[in-house]
């Protein structure tokens, strides 16, 4: 691998077993980036100023940070930021052959080890054994002339910041503190992980899910060969810290006001390193908010609704579920509307279910489209009450929309007459078991935002066969999967990390190994990047081949709309 | 149109060369350069951060989805007479792409008047995260004119590109900082892989454009 870091020197890629050393040019540099600016003298260095810079690319007066590359090239405001490649760990990335370094202050202002005998060193793709450590004033040339701090070079990526005394100052305590803290959940010999269920998920799910989680953690405790030293060796060798797992499942009560605060409480009362799966019923939304707030990885829970805030760098999601499906549904209205002479969408959802937001989302991109929408909440009440008047008005020209779950499906009234489409939600509807009436089945499209049933029969064999062998029941394939998967990339991950267990670290890990993985049950395929919190991205839409069974017939290939 | 076209392309190489210091009579010119060979190897010679070679590259016939939506594929795209000027970038890429797409930024801007007659052409290897809408956002970002667009399509069809032109390395996250430039059609593709510069770009493309 190609390397950025603060001994790049040479201007050739040398070759050190296969991976190749950086490429680090020597260049002239502007002459006005080395006249140091006038420091303002008895200014307390702030690391909150420092953090506003390092992670949005801000300097205190609130302008946009600046940089320059050699030939003049300049990154301005987020892009600049030190967060955008040294990541918001400050562990460092790899992009490629590019490894960035890690920029800590417990590993800059400390001598490179070779056979560790600084056990606080954080052991990372960019580690770099052999070097000499940083002093503030070299920090200061390195980040405005681009000198490591042996006066070489640094690699042409890295650009060089005009940054006063007082900013600098206030940058280096930054890095001084990042990454430094003891992390939550991470003890000597265990790391401690959550899984969060809600009060109206699923029991049958529930139970299944459970299951999964207890067999996962069982098995890799089995692995356990007892307290070991933390890491001793470098990056030469893949010495993995050898730690426990340890699940606490913390199920909520109550209505959803009150889950943030019993989050909250657990975290005090049990610290955790990282959520794991977990399972949602109507919202998932004061989750979300919970492990954004306390900056906890929360990573691919079991719902059907996830917040779609991207933004938000802690809860990472399998997909947008409903909320893509109504992107999948408004697509293909948008694209049969002259074939099918479509004039007026009719949505039904059943008050205080996920359908509810869905019906939003699909009303809001239909808003520019020309076509009337209608959408029709049902008072929650047994199955089917309410349907029957709901689409009563509904024929010709008219597209149906049904945000409903099996039972209400199964009780639906004869399709209204001259109905041209029936869209159904098939997270909501259990996919291709929907117990859809027969007499619906010639108008109704299905959204299927995962693999079709055919197509993922042979990578399914992977967490089948795992519950086989473990006697696990399934009793919810999907939610059982979804959450073996969960495992599985949890635990890749983490033995990537070798010992480096930071929060920021696991999720940015996590972003950049995802789309390596080749198996993934449901999915076609997985991938995250920064920014990225949805990790499949499209999905089908299908009918059912005939008036009974579960075969599907796929209308469209593999849509990301 | 086919002598309509040579002069627009003799026009481009006389504005490039203007921009880039004195160029011999000989290269604006339509007669074959003799000393083509030469100037590779020097122009080999001066990039500074990265390596040049050649090659033939067979374009498939995919389809791709350009950033305005509009549905074409890849043979028909590339081969409208002009110049090209290719690469392989993702949005939310932190480390690589901003790099290679703020030196399309500035060769737009040393190309001038003449950016119109040459083609600049960024294909997503992220094609389901990066939709036509969040391509047109990115080129918002990187001040792109009506000549460089963005494409992506299916993970299939982006994928098939990147190995036409050997650049696909497995996933995004292990990709290559790599830059393919082009006369016309059937001419040879010039490869540059790592960091060249605007200026190294716009002096290979002059080259290009001088011996068509």
């Amino acid at each position: 691998m190609n390397r950025v870091e603060g001994g790049g020197v040479t201007a050739t890629a040398r070759r050190t077993r296969g991976r190749v050393r950086a490429a680090a040019a020597s260049f002239a540099l502007l002459p006005f980036l080395l006249l140091p600016l006038p420091g303002r003298a008895g200014t307390t260095p702030s690391p909150a100023v420092g953090e506003r810079l390092y992670r949005d690319g801000l300097l205190p007066s609130g302008k946009p940070l600046q940089g320059r590359r050699e030939g003049g090239v300049g990154v301005e405001g987020a892009v600049a930021a030190c967060a955008t490649c040294h990541r918001r760990s400050g562990l460092g990335s790899w992009e490629g052959q590019i490894v960035i370094p890690p920029i800590i202050g417990r590993y800059l202002f400390r001598p490179g080890a070779r056979n560790v005998e600084d056990v606080d060193l954080p052991h990372v793709q960019g580690y770099v054994p052999r070097r000499d450590p940083y002093t503030d004033a070299t920090l200061a040339r390195a980040i405005r002339q681009g000198k490591d701090q042996q006066g070489r070079t640094l690699n042409y990526l890295m650009p060089r910041y005009q940054l006063d005394d007082a900013t600098m100052a206030s940058l280096i305590a930054y890095l001084k503190g990042l990454t430094s803290a003891p992390v939550p959940g991470v003890t000597r010999d265990t790391l401690h992980f959550a899984t969060i269920i809600t009060p109206d998920a699923d029991p049958v799910a529930r139970k299944g899910m459970l299951e999964v989680l207890d067999q996962f953690f069982a098995d890799k405790n089995a692995g356990y060969r007892g307290d070991s030293p933390p890491m001793q060796s470098t990056r030469g060798v893949m010495y993995r810290v050898n730690r426990k797992w340890q699940l606490h499942v913390w199920s909520l009560t109550g209505p959803p006001e009150t889950w943030e605060a019993q989050l909250r409480e657990h975290a005090a009362a049990t610290p955790v390193f990282a959520v794991l799966s977990g399972l949602g019923g109507r919202t998932w939304a004061p989750v979300h908010r919970f492990c954004e707030q306390a900056s906890i990885p929360c990573l691919l829970p079991n719902v059907d609704l996830p917040v779609a805030a991207e933004q938000d760098f802690y809860p990472v999601y399998y997909s947008k579920g409903v909320l893509l499906e109504a992107q999948l549904i408004t697509r293909q209205l948008t694209g049969q509307r002259q074939k099918l002479g479509l004039r007026r969408v009719v949505q039904v959802y059943r008050e205080g279910d996920v359908g509810a937001a869905a019906a939003g989302a699909l009303q809001a991109a239909l808003a520019t489209s020309g076509l009337e929408t209608v959408t029709l909440a049902l008072k929650s009440g047994p199955a089917g009450s309410g349907l029957a008047s709901a689409l009563g008005d509904s024929g010709a020209g008219d597209a149906v929309v049904l945000w409903l779950r099996p039972d209400d499906l199964a009780a639906l009234p004869t399709p209204p007459a001259r109905l041209s489409v029936a869209y159904l939600s098939g997270l909501m509807g259990k996919l291709e078991e929907a117990p859809l009436p027969a007499a619906w089945r010639g108008a109704a499209r299905m959204a299927y935002p995962l693999d079709l049933p055919e197509q993922r029969k042979v990578r399914m064999n992977f967490p089948l066969g795992w519950f086989k062998v473990r006697h696990i029941n399934v009793v919810d394939e999907r939610v059982q999967t979804d959450t073996y998967l969960a495992c599985v990339i949890l635990s890749e991950t983490i033995g990537h990390m070798l010992d480096s267990f930071v929060r920021d670290y696991l999720v940015e890990r996590v972003e950049s190994l995802l789309s390596h993985r080749l198996v993934n049950g449901y999915y076609p395929r997985l991938g995250l990047a920064p920014g990225q919190r949805f990790a499949s991205k499209g999905g089908y839409i299908v009918h059912f081949a005939r008036p009974e069974g579960t075969q599907l017939v796929s209308d469209t290939g593999w849509v990301v709309p | 149109m086919k002598l309509k076209e040579q002069h627009s392309f003799t026009a481009l190489a006389l504005v490039l060369a203007g921009l880039l210091g004195p160029v011999p009579a000989a290269l604006a010119d339509d007669a074959p350069d003799p000393h083509a060979h030469c100037r590779e190897m020097a122009a080999a010679a001066k990039l500074k951060r990265a390596t040049r070679s050649t090659a033939d590259y067979k374009l498939p016939g995919v389809s791709l989805v350009r950033e305005d939506g509009a549905v074409v594929t890849l043979p028909r795209e590339l081969d409208d007479g002009r110049p090209v000027v290719l690469n392989f970038i993702f949005t939310t890429c932190t480390t690589i792409c901003p790099v290679l797409s703020q030196t399309f930024t500035q060769l737009q801007e040393r190309l001038g008047s003449e950016v119109g007659k040459v083609h600049l052409v960024s294909i997503s290897i992220d094609p389901e995260q990066d939709t036509p809408a969040r391509l047109q956002e990115y080129a918002r970002r990187f001040h792109a004119g009506p000549t460089w667009r963005f494409y992506t399509g299916t993970t299939e069809a982006s994928v098939a590109v990147q190995r036409a032109f050997e650049a696909f390395r497995g996933d995004k996250m292990n990709h290559t900082p790599v830059t393919f430039l082009r006369a016309a059609h059937g001419h040879s593709w010039v490869r540059i892989d790592g960091f060249a510069s605007s200026d190294e770009l716009a002096r290979e493309l002059r080259d290009l454009v001088a011996t068509r």
